[in-house]
């Protein structure tokens, strides 16, 4: 039998004895054949294995050797000269290696006697990881005294799994220099010549420590064992070193591990929520859908998922995010130093990382809680080749509506679902494709009344193609939609169904090429947009509604962009980036034409132009800079610098003060101009005790124009000519953001605290356009002063324990403060906009989290997780209304978790 | 959006453990607005526009008349009518001079007198647009079930409208009513049967122009409440439609948007409505209320009908019956609140039945004045 390995993997689990090893012997001579026929004959007549790369052996043959007795004296003789090299265990297996030869470490053996067992679980982060019991030698000896450094790379794979590790922190701490694995796993190090020891170390996955003897330029490629129950890690922490060596000033990756284990507020994991809680992000409410990050409106963060973007990132009003949290691998979110390939939205990227299938068995997991019950399955098709994930989640809300008595209750509906899934499919060891869907659909019903849903769509096919170590392109085609409707049947004559479509096509090619000391990365991402504004059509046969369609929008993005992440020296380097981003916003269209002199009406239109299918009607193009240097005063700190400009095309209409499900999507047209944001950020980052601490100190100022706000009291749906009703705004914001992390031990924690501010000005001439006398205002989301403390204890491998606590800055809100009568109606007069303050918030809640079983062979692995919401059971503000009835306004508080919110969520692994 | 702030409400106190509770904002603001309620109608009748200040929020309503004005309305003709002051804050038109014609535009003009800074306002130019009549004004009984304080078996009564425009020329409706009752005393006193009224105070309006037909069917325009007694003996609504300007309209709807309920997340964030009355003297004065132009139809239905449970404020309980003792007259009785209707017992005793007023004299809540429009007799 003969067997392959596609890449090679350096097994270092295995437990080795030299002593045992037995000599091969040969009986015949194999001169003149192939080294192929050569392995297939004495695979068959000794308990040996061949594991190698074909293209390494194909023109490969025996020579005469008449010394030779074993297989060791052929094999040394057959390689002599060429780039290869080999190893025999005590199981019989000859790994043969390109470039660099694996070596026993004798010194290990001396030492212990024995050499340490493969441990699936060890408590004490100290034995866990795997000390230098084998070192590895890369490159040509020959090289050994030439000058120089020299460059090694390889790919990180998961072992179980096999699929790419991204985010995998190599470093050697002797040098502090490191490297992170790219999105296929990929890494590479400038080094000099020499005997190092290289760590691999990523959240969920046990470190792997590599002794490595550097001749010359060569490859390691490694595996990594994930931990089987993720308990080390609780909470969210751009990893150390890593945070050193990134470019971006505000770059933070999550990983899954470390989120799933936060307290929950309805037993759900939330990726959203987590993202809450890093510094720079915020929301207007408890809840409430959408986030904003260093200032920037909730519309200008581009989620993704899939490589394409979401257009509603939340059920249920912003209760839970879209995304189930078993598709997520990782998520990294950028604040600001937003990587070149990334466009069209202002303040922030949040890309979702979603898992493959396993490669090797079936897999699943399952669990339910108080509102929601969530499965997923995964598993090969094709062993190694062809793999699957699915993941569904739903909610019983609806059942449970059914069972109160409340007439109006019981007429009503509110539920949600959303499904994942994604095929992967490795071609061969150069091409790999995969194909995944989402899908997540919301529906409400209020006694009976109008019944809103609302869905979103996306499918993604990426081709990725390594043409060889250094050189990588991906290719990929996405579609992404969102849709809603509002229906009602109340009154027959007048029943109607009202919706809203936003629609784009997205083709992204995407080449990153490693060239000494530079990472280049350049591409080009294109996008087609349709939007259908609004229809409001009958919805029955009796009803006296005119189908009315608002014109459809459509329009083209394009963007080339290239990007250089190079090291000047050590200590210095940079990313430079540019992205030319261009627009077109094309007919059929019919443009109004309003009289300058006044505010735009329907009453001061004065002409319209009308533009043909595929007309121009207006373009839009500029660059995007980036630029990010990062200077690393010694090997405890560093120094970032980062500037950004981002522009985008497509626009969220919202005059709440949080984004509904109901909001309409509007593109930049002849009116409305693409928004465009300018943001400057420092950093300092530190590593403090033993770099057991990490501190850090963000600072930024951002600059947004073009921002969209609305005439008072608009109803924007359904809206004919909206530019009427839209007011220019610009944006200021800045703010500084400290950190204080503890990322290894038992107990870990993380102090951070924002102080930052967010302004808008109304820049229009009109006085209905002007807000706030033109003055500078606070934004919805004005929150000065936010402070989150996170912490986690690891009482056991079983049981573990953490909390968070979060305080900070009521929201603005606009208050009455007169009353007037009209038609006899008492009516109320408001405030400059958010002159006002809501009450501060303030929240800690705990989680428990018990595993039911640590064996490794288990058929299911269950867990529970016990936790409470706002344990100080404090009546935060959600929101403030006012109410007016007939004499009187009453101002009411509401406060949506009054009370502490326990709640259990069971799980299982299988 | 109001049906998603319910959904959104009921949902989350459903799920979670929501309270809410009262909460009186602290404001610091100190403004009065000039305040412009005008209407001006087609009908051969006095006109009147009222100018006020705005009131401070949480303080008493205490209307703020602002005297002293100069007003009067012009036409696209060039025309000018001057309004006179009849009460303070009140300035009527003579209905001799000026009556609104269809398809004319009308300007305000407002000028205020010295000790209100000598300021010039006025309106943009308003078309008055014609109004169809009202087709009919109907009501049906609604059962009310199992709301929280009322019991089953209950029964209020909804008053529905229906109107067309075969013209096609009325595509926005604004509707107010005035409802007026009978209702009576248990008791045989002097003052037994009596009247009282009571005027719209919510915002009626309705766009036909998405619809094909310019026809409002079941148009919900009061909904009576058993837990009034206005249905108990006869009631009467007397409807009055106006056509609006589509600017008008969005007035209305703005204010209606943002005026029923508002400061929640998906609220829409209010702020003070523009009026069409501006300041030509100075733009940062701001201008409450609207200048409205209007055709006007009317329709009156009387509704007398059993409807289950319908209360009255004279009860026994309301109504009881005391007797005082005292030595002599009994001077501290108040009068306003308290009426003596019996002298058991002449003096030197002193000793009198009281009863409160409200429940011995009609007028306290009506008035004993039969009005002019109601069908038949006592």
């Amino acid at each position: 039998m003969k067997l392959k390995i596609n890449i090679l993997i350096i097994i270092l689990s295995l437990s080795v004895n030299l002593a045992a090893q037995e000599q091969y012997k040969l009986s015949s001579n194999y001169k003149d054949i192939s080294f192929v026929d050569f392995v297939t004959r004495v695979e068959n007549i000794l308990p040996v294995k061949f594991f190698y790369m074909d293209e390494w052996v194909k023109d490969l043959k025996l020579g005469d050797y008449p010394d030779c007795t074993t297989i060791q004296c052929v094999m040394d003789n057959l390689l002599k000269g060429t780039s290869l090299y080999y190893y025999i265990d005590d199981f019989g297996n000859i790994v043969i290696t390109n470039n660099y030869s694996v070596k026993i470490s004798n010194r290990a053996v001396e030492k212990n006697n024995k050499f340490m067992p493969p441990s699936d679980f060890s408590s004490s982060s100290e034995n866990q990881r795997m000390t230098g019991n084998v070192s590895v030698e890369i490159g040509n000896p020959a090289e050994k005294n030439k000058p120089g450094n020299v460059i090694i790379s390889g790919y990180i794979t998961n072992k179980d799994t096999k699929e790419p590790v991204p985010g995998v922190t190599v470093f050697i701490q002797k040098l502090s220099l490191g490297a992170i694995s790219n999105e296929y796993g990929y890494y590479t190090l400038t080094l000099p010549r020499g005997i190092h020891e290289v760590q691999f170390s990523f959240i969920g996955m046990r470190n792997k420590i590599i002794n490595i003897n550097l001749y010359g330029t060569g490859e390691l490629n490694v595996d990594m064992k994930s931990v089987l129950i993720p308990l080390r890690e609780t909470i969210i922490s751009a990893q150390k070193s890593f945070t050193l060596q990134r470019f971006e000033v505000g770059a933070e990756k999550i990983n899954i591990t470390s989120f799933k284990l936060l307290p929950t507020s309805m037993g759900e994991s939330d990726i959203i929520k987590s993202v809450l809680l890093l510094p720079g992000v915020q929301s207007v409410g408890e809840g409430s859908a959408g986030f904003n990050v260093r200032g920037g409106s909730a519309d200008q963060n581009l989620i993704l998922l899939y490589g394409a973007p979401i257009y509603n990132s939340s059920h249920f009003f912003g209760f839970f995010s879209a995304v189930n949290s078993d598709i997520i691998k990782d998520v990294t979110l950028y604040k600001g130093g937003i990587p070149s390939k990334y466009g069209g939205r202002i303040s922030s990227v949040l890309d979702i990382g979603s898992k493959e299938g396993n490669r090797k068995e079936f897999a699943g997991n399952a669990g339910i809680s108080p509102i929601t019950t969530h499965i997923s399955l995964e598993g090969p098709i094709i062993k190694d080749t062809l793999t699957y994930i699915l993941t569904a989640r739903t909610t019983y809300s609806n059942w449970i509506l059914g069972l109160i008595k409340n007439p109006a209750l019981h007429n009503s509906r509110a539920s949600f679902y959303d499904l994942n899934g994604k095929l992967t499919y490795d071609l061969n060891k150069n091409n790999k494709i995969d194909f995944s869907a989402y899908t997540s659909h919301d529906a409400f019903r209020f006694n009976s009344d109008s019944t809103y849903r609302y869905n979103n769509n996306i499918f993604a096919l990426k081709w990725r193609h390594f043409f060889n170590s250094r050189f990588f392109s991906s290719l990929s085609i996405n579609s992404s939609s969102y849709n809603y409707d509002i229906s009602s049947q109340n009154i027959p004559i007048e029943a109607f169904v009202l919706s809203h479509n936003v629609n784009s096509t997205g083709l992204k090619a995407d080449i990153n090429w490693f060239l000494g000391r530079n990472e280049i990365n350049f591409g080009l991402d294109l996008t087609k947009y349709t939007i259908t504004p609004g229809t409001y059509l009958p919805n029955n046969d009796s009803s006296l509604v005119i189908p009315r369609t608002i014109e459809k929008e459509r329009a083209w993005e394009g963007a080339l962009y290239i990007e250089d992440k190079f090291f000047l020296t050590d200590f210095l380097s940079f990313n430079v980036g540019m992205r030319m981003s261009s627009y077109f916003s094309l007919g059929p269209k019919a443009v109004m034409i309003y009289n300058p002199e006044f505010s735009k009406s329907k009453s001061t239109i004065t002409d319209t132009l009308n533009f043909k299918a595929g007309a121009v009607i207006s373009k839009y193009a500029g660059p995007e800079f980036r630029v990010s240097i990062n200077f690393r005063i010694s090997d405890k700190n560093s120094f970032k610098i980062n500037y950004n400009r981002t522009r985008q095309y497509l626009h969220l209409l919202s005059n709440s003060t949080s984004i509904a499900p109901t909001d309409t999507w509007k593109l930049s047209d002849y009116y409305l101009k693409p928004q465009i944001g300018d943001q400057v950020a420092l950093g300092f980052y530190e590593m403090l005790f033993k770099n057991n601490f990490e501190a850090s100190a963000e600072l930024y100022y951002k600059i947004i124009r073009n921002m969209v706000d609305f005439k008072g009291g608009t109803n924007l749906i359904m809206d004919e000519n909206i530019e009427k009703d839209i007011v220019n705004v610009r944006g200021k914001a800045y703010g500084l953001e400290l950190v204080l992390k503890k990322t290894e031990g038992k107990i870990r924690y993380s102090i951070g605290y924002t102080y930052s501010r967010t302004f808008i000005k109304s820049l229009g001439t009109f006085s209905d356009e002007i807000i706030n006398s033109g003055k500078w205002f606070p934004a919805n989301f004005d929150k000065p002063n936010d402070l989150i403390v996170t912490f986690s204890y690891l009482l056991s491998r079983r049981f573990s324990f953490s909390s968070n606590y979060s305080w900070s800055t009521g929201r603005p809100i606009t208050y009455p403060i007169a009353t007037y009568n009209v038609a006899n109606k008492l009516v109320v007069t408001y405030s400059d906009r958010n002159a006002y303050r809501i009450p501060d918030y303030s929240r800690l809640d705990l989680s428990f989290r018990v595993n039911g079983n640590l064996r490794s062979h288990r058929i299911a692995h269950p867990y529970w997780t016990f936790s409470v919401y706002n344990v100080l059971g404090r009546q935060n503000v959600y929101s403030i209304f006012f109410k007016n009835e007939g004499e009187n306004v009453d101002g009411f508080k509401l406060a949506v978790f009054g009370r502490p919110i326990p709640s259990v969520t069971f799980s299982f692994d299988f | 959006m109001k049906n998603i702030r319910q959904i959104l409400l009921v949902s989350i106190i459903l799920l979670f453990s929501s309270c809410i509770t009262e909460f009186i904002p602290k404001t610091t603001e100190d403004q009065e607005l000039l305040v412009v309620e005008g209407l001006i109608t087609d009908k051969p009748e006095a006109n009147t526009i009222k100018l006020s200040r705005s009131f401070h929020l949480g303080g008493f309503n205490v209307p703020k008349p602002l005297t002293g004005c100069d007003i009067r309305i012009s036409d696209d003709l060039g025309q000018s009518f001057s309004f006179s002051e009849t009460t303070p804050g009140t300035y009527t038109s003579d209905p001799a001079k000026f009556q609104g014609i269809i398809g004319r535009f009308y300007t305000l003009h407002v000028s205020t007198n010295v000790t209100n800074n000598n300021l010039n306002y006025e309106s943009i130019p308003m078309e008055l647009k014609p109004v169809p009549p009202i087709d009919s004004v109907y009501y049906e009984k609604v059962s009310i079930v199992e709301s929280s304080n009322v019991s089953a078996g209950q029964e209020g009564c909804q008053v529905y409208l229906d109107t067309h425009d075969q013209t096609n020329q009325c595509k926005f409706f604004r509707w107010e009513y005035t409802e007026t009752w009978e209702f009576r005393l248990p008791y045989l006193v002097p003052n037994s049967i009596c009247w009282l009224s009571s005027n719209s105070n919510v915002i009626n309006i309705k766009n036909t122009s998405v619809f094909e037909e310019d026809r409002i069917n079941r148009y919900p325009l009061n909904f009576i409440s058993n837990l009034t007694d206005r249905l108990r003996v006869k009631y009467s609504i007397l409807v009055n439609q106006y056509s609006l300007n589509e600017d008008e309209y969005l007035y209305w709807e703005k204010l209606q948007n943002i005026s029923e309920q508002v400061g929640g997340l998906y609220d829409v964030i209010p702020s003070a409505i523009p009026s069409n009355v501006y300041c030509l003297d100075d733009p940062n004065q701001k201008v409450l209320g609207y200048f409205s132009v209007s055709a006007n139809s009317s329709r009156r239905i009387f509704i007398k009908d059993q409807f289950a449970g319908v209360i009255t404020p004279y009860t026994d309980a309301a109504c009881i019956s005391d007797t005082v003792f005292g030595g002599g007259p009994i001077l501290y009785l108040n009068t306003s609140v308290w009426v003596i209707i019996n002298h058991p017992s002449p003096p030197p005793v002193y000793s009198v039945i009281t009863r409160n007023k409200l429940c011995y004299d009609c007028t306290v809540r009506g008035t004993n004045i039969k009005p002019d429009f109601w069908e038949g007799g006592k």
